[in-house]
């Protein structure tokens, strides 16, 4: 079985939201990336490779390799040699919608670091709309799908909220 | 030379051996019982023949089926493993009877070190050091006057005893009569015998034994020693060779009472005799004569660079043992970790299910050997063995170094292991010292010392966060992954990696 870019599912569309006993995480697609959210504290995950259960990840750019095997409701997870066996609690997909209406929105509080689209502009499904920066890390905002841009509200070195809608695709 | 060997025995050690096997160009026949049909050691031998089922007594227990399954596959040998009917004088016998070679020594050699009793007494007679004690006591007055020759503290315990019961250490004299007294009900209850049999007792002793080595043409050697002190359930997890507490002269002394001892029952093939030894005083005592092969022989063959499964091999056959104990020597360092599926947080109890992943180590200086795969079931029938981890360095130092991030790489789901518990004993300043006794894992765990702490920390956020993750890029678009445990352990395995873009 070979390697390959693993890039957020195109049907994940929405925030996935996972409890594991006490301690609930969040991850929200951004472009290539995921943000997740643990107890208001925020990273950033970019899936390396992932194969056979194993996944190469960078999580705030450090790398890390993780284990993971499923078994029913269990995952056992195993990094830098330290096993732990989770157990799902809820696997409820909640939160708003990634690309309501085609908009794209920002995963996490930061700034606006540059805009590379227009009005008008005929988008590439995957195409970097634009990028921001947030905890110190670069998050490419991506066409979810192929379209004309209907609106962007933000601009270069502006701060945004989390879920505040950065640019509309349609 | 043998054409084709029957191994009684499954799991690593059955592959062990079958792989030194085909090294010499053997045909192997491996045995299994009916929950070992998809085994491992099954997959590796030439050919396989079903024994029974599970239970060890219609399996791997039954002389019979072994002797006909040896025959009728035309085997000329049968290699025991350890365990099972490895030290079954009986079954040695019932081998040489069918005119088929028993890989290991003699019916008489088994039979002798299997009594404890008689042992003991062919032991000092054959001039090697026993544990201080006295046999065929009667009255409070004798055991009192042994005692207090002996030196307290000291231990009474069942002459037919053995696991514990009907054993009582006694601090003074003060104890003694209680102790006697309490001892004798227990032994009558649990084995028909109130005999009692006193002896010194050793609070902070360590195992350590020698390997001995015979062909049938009377040479015999030692091959060092291995220090197997870190044990739980009086059971052993990590071994090493040398032993941190051994001077040369020691080496060589108890080196030489181990020959004693073997040449005491004419012993020829592989063999242990184990010691207690008292770092307090670097007084060694025989414990007892294992007649096979152990476990923990790979550390052994990392030392000395000897192959102990190809000898034991070639000598049932009639050759020689070509090395005099001149040749021999110890280079470097080397310790096995025994990665059990058990959960040092019930008591190291066996843990089963589906192996869910199994990734061994690999690098310089590592060897594993293991009987199972990712996919295999880990059943309740028997030992529950994984592998065995064995490194090698140039130092006691490094090895340890290596031993850590070895197990760190050994990614086992699906059982709990104990992989993290050896991680945390070998990090301890008492296992770095090597001042480790064979009470030290009980002690140390019911003084709550912390051994276990690391292990129940709440999932790190990249542990969390590799969980959550996996499920969108493993195991999404469907309702429940096809690998479980949890619904029917039996059903073959099936792989589900099931991502897309």
């Amino acid at each position: 079985m070979g390697e390959e870019q693993v890039r957020p599912r195109n049907d994940m569309d929405k925030n996935m939201k996972t409890t594991f006993g006490s301690q609930t995480i969040e991850l929200n697609p951004s472009g290539e990336q995921y943000v997740a959210s643990v107890e208001g504290k925020n990273v950033i995950v970019q899936v390396i490779r992932a194969a056979n259960g194993r996944m190469d990840l960078l999580v705030d750019g450090q790398r890390v390799t993780a284990y993971v095997s499923s078994d029913m409701a269990k995952r056992w997870v195993t990094v830098d040699g330290k096993t732990s066996m989770l157990t799902k609690t809820s696997g409820a997909k909640q939160g708003v919608r990634h690309d309501h209406a085609g908009g794209l929105i920002a995963p996490m509080p930061g700034q606006i670091r540059s805009v590379s689209v227009s009005v008008g502009d005929a988008v590439k499904k995957g195409q970097t709309l634009l990028r921001m920066e947030a905890m110190k890390m670069e998050i490419r905002i991506q066409a979810l799908k192929d379209g004309v841009v209907k609106s962007v509200s933000v601009a270069q070195g502006q701060t945004v909220e989390r879920e505040q809608i950065l640019v509309e695709v349609e | 030379m043998f054409k084709k060997i029957l191994i009684a025995n499954r799991g690593e050690i059955a592959i062990r051996i079958m792989r030194a096997c085909r090294e010499l160009g053997i045909q192997t026949v491996a045995v299994y019982s009916a929950a070992d049909a998809h085994a491992q050691h099954v997959q590796f031998a030439d050919e396989a023949i079903l024994l029974g089922d599970a239970a060890p007594k219609e399996s791997y227990l039954n002389v019979d089926k072994l002797i006909r399954a040896a025959l009728d596959s035309k085997a000329d040998a049968i290699h025991p493993g350890y365990g099972f009917l490895s030290e079954n004088a009986s079954f040695a016998a019932a081998v040489d009877s069918a005119h088929l070679t028993f890989i290991g020594p003699s019916a008489d050699s088994i039979r002798a070190m299997g009594d404890k009793a008689e042992s003991k007494i062919l032991m000092k007679k054959a001039g090697v050091p026993t544990v201080p004690g006295f046999e065929g006591l009667e009255t409070f007055d004798e055991f009192k006057n042994a005692a207090s020759e002996i030196g307290y503290p000291v231990l009474v315990k069942a002459a037919a005893g053995g696991g514990g019961k009907g054993m009582r250490v006694v601090n003074s004299e003060a104890e003694l009569k209680e102790a006697i007294e309490t001892a004798r009900r227990e032994a009558l209850n649990s084995f028909g015998d109130e005999h009692l049999l006193i002896e010194k007792y050793l609070a902070e002793a360590h195992h350590i034994e020698i390997q001995v080595f015979g062909d049938k043409h009377g040479n015999l050697v030692h091959l060092f020693e291995r220090e197997c002190s870190v044990q739980r359930r009086h059971q052993k997890i990590i071994e090493e060779s040398p032993s941190p507490l051994l001077t040369p002269e020691l080496r060589e002394q108890m080196g030489q009472a181990a020959i004693a001892a073997a040449r005491a029952v004419n012993y020829h093939n592989a063999g242990t005799v184990e010691f207690i030894f008292d770092p307090k005083t670097s007084q060694y005592y025989f414990l007892e004569m294992n007649t096979r092969l152990q476990v923990e022989h790979p550390v052994t063959e990392a030392v000395t660079g000897l192959d102990l499964v190809h000898w034991q091999i070639r000598i049932a056959a009639g050759e020689k043992f070509p090395f005099a104990q001149s040749d021999i020597h110890q280079h470097g360092h080397a310790i096995e970790c025994r990665v059990y599926a058990e959960d040092p947080f019930t008591g190291f109890l066996p843990s089963t299910g589906k192996l869910l992943q199994f990734i061994e180590p690999h690098g310089p200086g590592i060897r594993v050997d293991s009987g199972f795969a990712t996919g295999d079931d880990v059943t309740h029938f028997y030992d529950p063995l994984l592998a065995k981890l064995i490194v090698r360095a140039e130092n006691r130092t490094v090895a340890i170094q290596r031993m850590q991030t070895a197990l760190q790489d050994f990614i086992v789901h699906g059982v709990v292991t104990n992989i993290d518990f050896m991680r945390a004993v070998l990090e301890t300043d008492d296992f770095k010292q090597g001042i480790i006794s064979t009470r030290w894992v009980e002690k140390t765990l019911e003084s709550n010392s912390g051994l276990l702490d690391s292990q129940q920390q709440v999932p790190a956020l990249h542990s969390l966060i590799a969980a959550a993750l996996a499920d969108v890029v493993f195991f999404s678009g469907r309702a429940q992954p096809a690998v479980s445990n949890e619904t029917d352990p039996f059903n073959p395995w099936k792989q589900t990696g099931n991502y897309r873009n």
